[in-house]
């Protein structure tokens, strides 16, 4: 898709509608800028995410339940693994957007992080890197995940420190040239 | 109070709460996220856990009034609570969840209803501390000071 840089430069242009000039740049910043999903079901610990991520300048989408991610990612009504050809072109793009990178809880009721992990994994969204959250380090958990094929399994509270991983696991993942 | 008393108050009274474990490292972590985009970033996540931790405490305090306790409900509950209370640095609250979550593993109804005396009287501590510190802020903002000191 073309971005359109050039056609949006203000200066000596004849004035348009303020707004419309905003909502594209608005857009176009919004499609540059790294998406995250990030799944917990503590609503402090969704805030506190949000917050860190958006600091950083990602664009953030939190949602309360593995079961929710899966809605987001459009992979809940599917039953079987295989990418059908109708997924195919969903693939990294899901109601318009791309995910860069998955931030998940570990222990959630319902579908938990684990389960996330592995429906991820074993979908068209299989090379979006996948992170592990939990507040108890439990070193079975942890090669648990890292073997399920999470990129990385951090300590809950997540502070702006460990920031800098997520960055290195976000430029991993866009496209080789 | 002039404002440089008020500043001096609220430093001494903050450096107290970290001193006397109430607070810990991650409520810094907390006050370092907020910036002139979120200003109220602090106290919306810190009024977050209030309610939180208030509905988590009834539910507690249901389960175990219960004939059959099912310690795992009970164990999902401390678990939510020792999460939060982390998350915001309320370190006194955390660390009586650990406790309260070992008499769960045990099913020791006694321990459980201890712990919930103990977790009820930390929150309620760090709670009114809390707001003394919000209150503190609020007094120096509107005698023209500002953040950080």
């Amino acid at each position: 898709m073309e971005l359109m840089k050039s056609e949006n430069i203000v200066q000596d242009r004849q004035p348009q509608p303020q707004e419309e000039e905003e909502i594209m740049q608005q857009e176009e910043e919004e499609e540059q800028r790294f998406h995250v999903l990030a799944v917990d079901d503590s609503v402090i610990d969704r805030k506190l995410l949000e917050k860190l991520l958006k600091a950083s300048s990602y664009q953030v989408t939190c949602v309360e339940s593995g079961e929710k991610a899966l809605e987001y990612l459009g992979l809940l009504h599917h039953s079987s693994p295989a990418s059908s050809s109708s997924s195919q072109h969903h693939h990294q793009e899901t109601q318009g957007h791309k995910v860069n990178l998955i931030m998940t809880d570990f222990s959630m009721p319902g579908t938990s992080g684990y389960d996330l992990l592995k429906r991820i994994k074993g979908s068209s969204w299989k090379d979006v890197p996948v992170v592990v959250m939990s507040s108890e380090n439990v070193p079975s958990r942890i090669s648990m995940c890292l073997e399920g094929g999470a990129e990385e399994f951090m300590l809950k509270p997540l502070q702006l420190s460990d920031l800098h991983k997520i960055q290195a696991h976000l430029l991993k993942s866009l496209p080789h040239s | 109070m002039d404002l440089v008393q008020l500043q001096r108050q609220f430093v001494d009274y903050k450096t107290s709460l970290y001193h006397e474990g109430f607070l810990d490292e991650q409520f810094t972590q907390l006050q370092e996220l907020q910036d002139e985009n979120n200003p109220d970033f602090v106290v919306e996540v810190v009024s977050l856990f209030f309610e939180d931790s208030e509905r988590l405490l009834n539910e507690l305090a249901r389960a175990l009034e219960q004939q059959n306790i099912d310690y795992k409900r009970i164990d999902a509950h401390v678990h939510q609570l020792k999460g939060s209370s982390s998350s915001i640095g309320a370190q006194r609250v955390q660390k009586v969840c650990i406790a309260f979550r070992n008499y769960c593993e045990e099913q020791n109804v006694e321990g459980c209803l201890k712990c919930l005396q103990q977790v009820r009287h930390e929150y309620s501590l760090v709670k009114t501390k809390l707001e003394s510190l919000f209150q503190l802020e609020q007094q120096i903002l509107t005698a023209g000071g500002s953040f950080p000191m």
